[in-house]
């Protein structure tokens, strides 16, 4: 039973992770590897403030949220001027500088949360506390479970809202042909910033109920391979509609839990599971490109 | 001077890598991720064939064959088909980063995935104008001279190479001339694939090899051919050895840790104020990618 609730964490925090990678490739058409600094971030400001300030779950991660949103600039302003492969270039560039600080803003000396130690480096830090929402503190698998429920729930709804909204058919119609939009008089350059803010914001919250539920946070989880992971999410459910990146956040779960019972030798199983994916991706490409639930092609 | 050398050699390696990326990328359009894998599996194939009773000259250019055939496959199952049904730039890049992924994965699990060395005895030093140059840093800056000044020769003189650099400025004009284009972009990508296995071998000679360390130089690779220039063969010459030459810098007046931030903030600095490079001519960068 313990099993099935750690499975409902970890799909409740990529479901909510996979929607927001969904508001920037699949309405916006902007492929970006920067997705999992993002979650990081999220992450690291909920860790850092409840291990060192003692402060709860909402205000920690609405602070997460907004230092993610302001930190998105650094992905939508290059999404002005650069389109394709180049966009790729420069959301990899952002998604390598957020990496480097959360590797090296650590010194041994100081404490962590200082100013000197914010992340504690390459070390990570151990020992987050479980989540608690005004006095109430999720201790037991079933509560962790049942927070990260509710939380997916509100930022599904949210993002459905969002997705079903004129402001995402602006987006469709930006992606589809910029020029036009503009020509009918659209600001695209301000929707692309909100587009990327609100994705990032919700990446950050669902880095936050990753940490909760983990306990420990180290820079890997900033890597280019969670990058990609998030985006096979998206890939291979599906984009451009709400169900499709939902999909793919089941898929990307609960594959590696379906190979456990395959009794895979302890090193080979993490391969197989990363083979399977790059298999996905390539499969999906070739014959699906819009994934299994999706409607958008990738461009 | 000892920095400059460094810089130098990890430019070198940095640019042979670039310089096959380029290959691929100015004639087809393609982003070649799956460049990495064939880069990490170079030196497990030619350590495993050494293994298996051949020479090592043999087994050296018996993989760099088997990383030109590997590519070639790349082309025929995967690229050459999403050309035909005009999928997008994305779309290439997707699926390269997918056999990428299943080639780091396949070598993970048949050799493992620890660091290891291709050569078991230390390296050869010798002293030239006060500078230390190991073994290591002469094959490198050989190959690196060899590989580059036979390339400009194919590209310059042979019809082959000339029908490639065409093929680079306006593929419709080329089938217009009766070429075959396919043929040409199996070339891009043979040679692509032997310069790629030159700079991994080179790079496992000196400081041994893993499964997943392709992607990283290939980023690095990538850096350089935005930073010399994307729109010529020889961005990536220049771009390498910058890109080198900065890093070293980096390292010998700061940290090793700061390596890479400074090499993501050229990048930046480069898309955002000169993405045409150093080499490249002015263009907007909107109009050369919709």
């Amino acid at each position: 039973m313990t099993y099935l609730l750690h499975l409902v964490v970890y799909l409740s925090a990529y479901a909510v992770i996979a929607l927001s990678l969904n508001l920037v490739v699949g309405y916006c058409g902007m492929l970006t590897l920067a997705h999992a600094g993002y979650v990081a971030i999220g992450g690291y400001a909920y860790a850092v403030l409840a291990s060192v300030a003692g402060w709860g779950f909402i205000p920690a991660t609405a602070i997460g949220a907004l230092l993610a949103a302001v930190l998105s600039l650094a992905v939508s302003l290059p999404s002005w001027r650069l389109r394709g492969d180049f966009f790729v270039l420069a959301s990899l560039a952002v998604q390598a500088l957020i990496f480097s600080v959360l590797q090296n803003w650590a010194n041994p000396q100081a404490p962590l949360g200082s100013w000197q130690n914010l992340t504690n480096g390459p070390y990570g830090i151990v020992g987050i506390p479980d989540p608690s929402i005004l006095g109430w503190r999720a201790t037991t698998p079933t509560s962790i479970a049942i927070l990260a429920l509710v939380v997916a729930t509100m930022s599904g709804v949210v993002l459905w809202r969002l997705y079903t909204s004129p402001w995402a058919r602006l987006l469709e119609a930006i992606r589809d042909d910029e020029l036009a939009a503009r020509a009918v008089g659209k600001n695209s350059r301000i929707v692309k910033v909100q587009a990327f803010a609100i994705s990032a914001a919700f990446a950050s919250v669902g880095g936050a109920l990753y940490a909760a539920q983990v306990g420990y946070l180290d820079p890997s989880s900033a890597s280019l391979g969670e990058s990609v992971l998030m985006l096979t999410m998206v890939i291979i459910g599906g984009l451009g509609n709400f169900k499709g990146p939902l999909l793919g956040a089941a898929i990307v779960v609960l594959v590696p839990e379906a190979l456990r019972f395959l009794r895979l030798p302890e090193g080979q199983a993490a391969n197989v599971r990363v083979l399977i994916f790059g298999s996905l991706l390539v499969l999906a490409i070739h014959l699906r490109p819009q994934g299994i639930a999706g409607k958008y092609r990738v461009r | 001077m000892q920095t400059l050398l460094s810089g130098l050699t990890s430019g070198a390696l940095i640019a042979l890598l670039g310089l096959s990326f380029q290959l691929v990328y100015l004639p087809t359009r393609v982003f070649f991720v799956a460049l990495a894998g064939i880069y990490s599996l170079a030196p497990f194939l030619a350590s495993a064939l050494h293994r298996g009773g051949l020479g090592w000259a043999v087994a050296l250019i018996a993989a760099s064959i088997a990383c030109a055939a590997i590519a070639l496959g790349l082309e025929w199952a995967s690229h050459r088909r999403l050309a035909r049904h005009r999928a997008s730039e994305g779309a290439h890049l997707i699926a390269s980063l997918g056999a990428y992924t299943v080639i780091a994965q396949v070598i993970a699990m048949v050799w493992g995935n620890e660091t290891k060395p291709l050569r078991m005895t230390l390296d050869s030093v010798t002293d030239l104008f006060g500078m230390r140059i190991t073994g290591a840093q002469w094959w490198t800056l050989g190959a690196a001279v060899v590989v580059i000044c036979s390339l400009s020769a194919l590209l310059r003189l042979s019809p082959a190479g000339l029908r490639l650099r065409a093929l680079a400025e306006n593929p419709a004009q080329l089938a217009l001339f009766g070429y075959n284009i396919h043929r040409h972009r199996a070339l891009a990508f043979v040679l692509a694939g032997l310069i790629a296995s030159v700079s991994a071998l080179a790079t496992a000679y000196d400081t041994g090899f893993d499964p997943h360390g392709g992607l990283h130089a290939l980023i690095l690779a990538i850096v350089a051919v935005i930073v010399g220039g994307r729109d010529t063969f020889a961005g990536p010459v220049v771009g390498g050895l910058m890109v080198g030459l900065l890093r070293a810098q980096v390292v010998w007046h700061s940290s090793a840790r700061w390596e890479e931030p400074a090499t993501f903030a050229v990048l930046v600095a480069f898309l955002m104020f000169r993405p045409w490079g150093v080499l490249g001519r002015k263009a907007r960068i909107e109009a050369t990618t919709q």
